[in-house]
């Protein structure tokens, strides 16, 4: 079957997206939001992006990819946003999969080894 | 990693072979899988418990009865694995070290094969090998042992409260264990064959069986247990063991929850292939004889950890004697590993940190007359708003008179034991006299002021 995307902006859209498919490995990758000519505020997800979409390949059948938009730059540099409260974000772009603690944090995400052992990882 | 920071090519293959009950574990070997990290965060799970009964005393009110969820804590605890074992693929991977998830065994010179879960084999060659493959726990040989009973390399993962347990052993690890579960609110009892924590200070070793009396753990003496059956399935299930007495013919029988066995680990080194490149082992005990450098009798393979013979088992020490090896084969470093006065500490609920020789020990080698104990009883001032033991903590420090009175040994039963050595073990590194000590000005008010 392959994998599928599933594009989400903002917490509540995330975890009702996350909750649909659950059963299915589900990776996520989280940037900041994008501007009308489509360039994200936080330059490390302008970078990680095209590393990990690279990579998706290598993702078990029956992934989920889910791109989340988390929002603008203040909401996310408030220490109490959805995001680090609830999953515990610590900086974007994260990539991680769902329901483990196996995770890539801003510069790891730009090293294509690291992206691929995570979606190749047991 | 030490060794790609030299740039040189390094291969780290890691396989754990499924415990009689079928677990295994992640990268990062016993301490951070089933050992030291669990058992420690366990530890500190049942200090919780502890210190919401004292509260009631300083004033905190609640109504509710406090009851303790093993599932909730063993999913935190394996949460925290799991983020440790991918921060060690990660580290790996970033620094270039290859590695494979394969059990590793020599089938010639400079020749391993590696095995993965899936039974392909692949064949790697290399200059030097470094063997660290550590210990597992060791059975009783006797029925039922591995189809009923469980060990520490179940206990931390276990899917289910381990209910009413009987703790076979008398080890750190089993006391330990037995002390963590009863604080959690279990009913414990340990079974042991002779002495207590065979090999530290037997004077600190019996206040520590005593406190753990006192606190509703039992202890059943000189038995062994001879059979384990089953009398109910279950999550637990129901248990009995049958045990014969070592000083006559005297049999028992007991019914639990759970059996832990807690009596010993061997060394893994009896099926990695070493007779094929020709590498010494102890035969009794499986262990390798190295020089102070860490090499076998085969020039290009060195081990380090568990597995050496004569050496102190513990993870801090693997680590020190890794890095310097590494620094000295490629840094051209010279320094050797120090494995004289490491201090170590044991995480009984009365816990216990040491540094260097036993009461005994020192007896031995220095002859009673030369030797001088200091020692005392504290009251931990945190304890005496609850009502707590007031005369169980202690501390006590051993003296070479021909040398300066320099100390020797260090020992301290409390709260927190560990983080008091740490400090005390660097000044004995400095060949730490009585008299500097005495004029050390204590803080006030701690329990290592005493």
């Amino acid at each position: 079957m392959g994998w599928e995307e599933k594009q989400v902006r903002g917490y509540p859209e995330f975890v009702q997206t996350a909750q649909r498919y659950h059963g299915r490995p589900i990776f996520a990758l989280f940037c900041g939001d994008k501007d009308a000519a489509g360039k994200s505020w936080c330059p490390d997800c302008v970078t990680a992006e095209p590393v990990v979409r690279k990579e998706l390949h290598n993702m078990p059948d029956e992934s989920v990819f889910i791109y989340c938009l988390v929002g603008d730059r203040t909401y996310w540099k408030d220490p109490n946003n959805e995001f680090r409260k609830n999953l515990k974000l610590t900086g974007v772009p994260t990539l991680l999969k769902y329901g483990t603690p196996q995770k890539l944090v801003e510069e790891e995400c730009f090293k294509a080894e690291l992206v691929r052992m995570l979606f190749t990882e047991d | 990693q030490e060794a790609a920071k030299y740039e040189k090519k390094v291969m780290v293959l890691d396989f754990v072979v499924p415990t009689p009950l079928g677990n295994s574990w992640g990268l990062g070997g016993t301490c951070v899988n089933v050992g030291c990290i669990p058992k420690k965060l366990m530890h500190q799970a049942a200090l919780l418990g502890q210190a919401l009964q004292d509260s009631r005393k300083y004033g905190w009110q609640f109504t509710e009865q406090v009851k303790h969820n093993w599932m909730t804590m063993t999913e935190s605890v394996q949460n925290h694995i799991g983020s440790l074992n991918w921060g060690y693929r990660v580290s790996l991977r970033e620094k270039n070290v290859t590695y494979e998830n394969a059990y590793g065994e020599f089938v010639g010179p400079h020749t391993v094969k590696a095995r993965n879960k899936r039974g392909v084999e692949k064949l790697y060659t290399a200059e030097r090998f470094l063997i660290a493959t550590g210990e597992r726990p060791r059975y009783l040989g006797i029925p039922g042992d591995k189809e009923y009973c469980i060990s520490s390399d179940d206990l931390f993962s276990l899917p289910y409260c381990p209910g009413k347990t009987l703790v076979v052993g008398a080890s750190y690890v089993a006391l330990e264990c037995a002390g963590l579960l009863a604080g959690l609110g279990l009913h414990v009892t340990v079974m042991v064959r002779s002495i207590l924590l065979r090999g530290f200070d037997q004077d600190i070793a019996n206040k520590i069986g005593e406190y753990m009396e006192e606190h509703g753990i039992s202890f059943i003496r000189e038995f062994v247990p001879i059979k384990v059956e089953q009398i109910e399935k279950g999550t637990p299930g129901r248990l009995k063991v049958t045990a014969r007495s070592t000083t006559g013919n005297q049999i028992i029988e007991g019914e639990y929850n759970t059996v832990l066995l807690a009596i010993g680990r061997d060394a893994c080194t009896r099926k990695i292939g070493l007779d094929k490149v020709g590498v010494k082992i102890n035969e009794k005990t499986g262990k390798i004889p190295v020089n102070d450098e860490e090499q076998t009798n085969v020039p290009y393979i060195y081990a380090v950890g568990d597995i050496l013979q004569d050496k102190l088992e513990l993870t801090p020490v693997a680590i020190q004697a890794g890095r310097l090896l590494v620094q000295r084969l490629y840094g051209g470093a010279t320094n050797k590993c120090d494995y004289v006065n490491v201090p170590t500490t044991v995480f009984t609920p009365l816990e216990y940190g040491a540094c260097g020789y036993s009461e005994e020990t020192a007896v031995e080698k220095f002859g009673e007359e030369n030797i001088e104990v200091y020692h005392s009883h504290f009251w931990p001032l945190e304890w005496t708003v609850p009502s707590r033991d007031n005369n169980k903590c202690y501390a006590k420090i051993i003296c070479n008179i021909r040398d300066n009175e320099r100390v020797i040994g260090f020992h301290v039963l409390g709260p927190s034991a560990g983080e008091i050595t740490q400090g005390f073990a660097a000044a004995m590194k400095c060949g730490l006299t009585k008299e500097q000590l005495d004029s050390t000005i204590g803080i006030h008010p701690v329990c290592a002021e005493v």
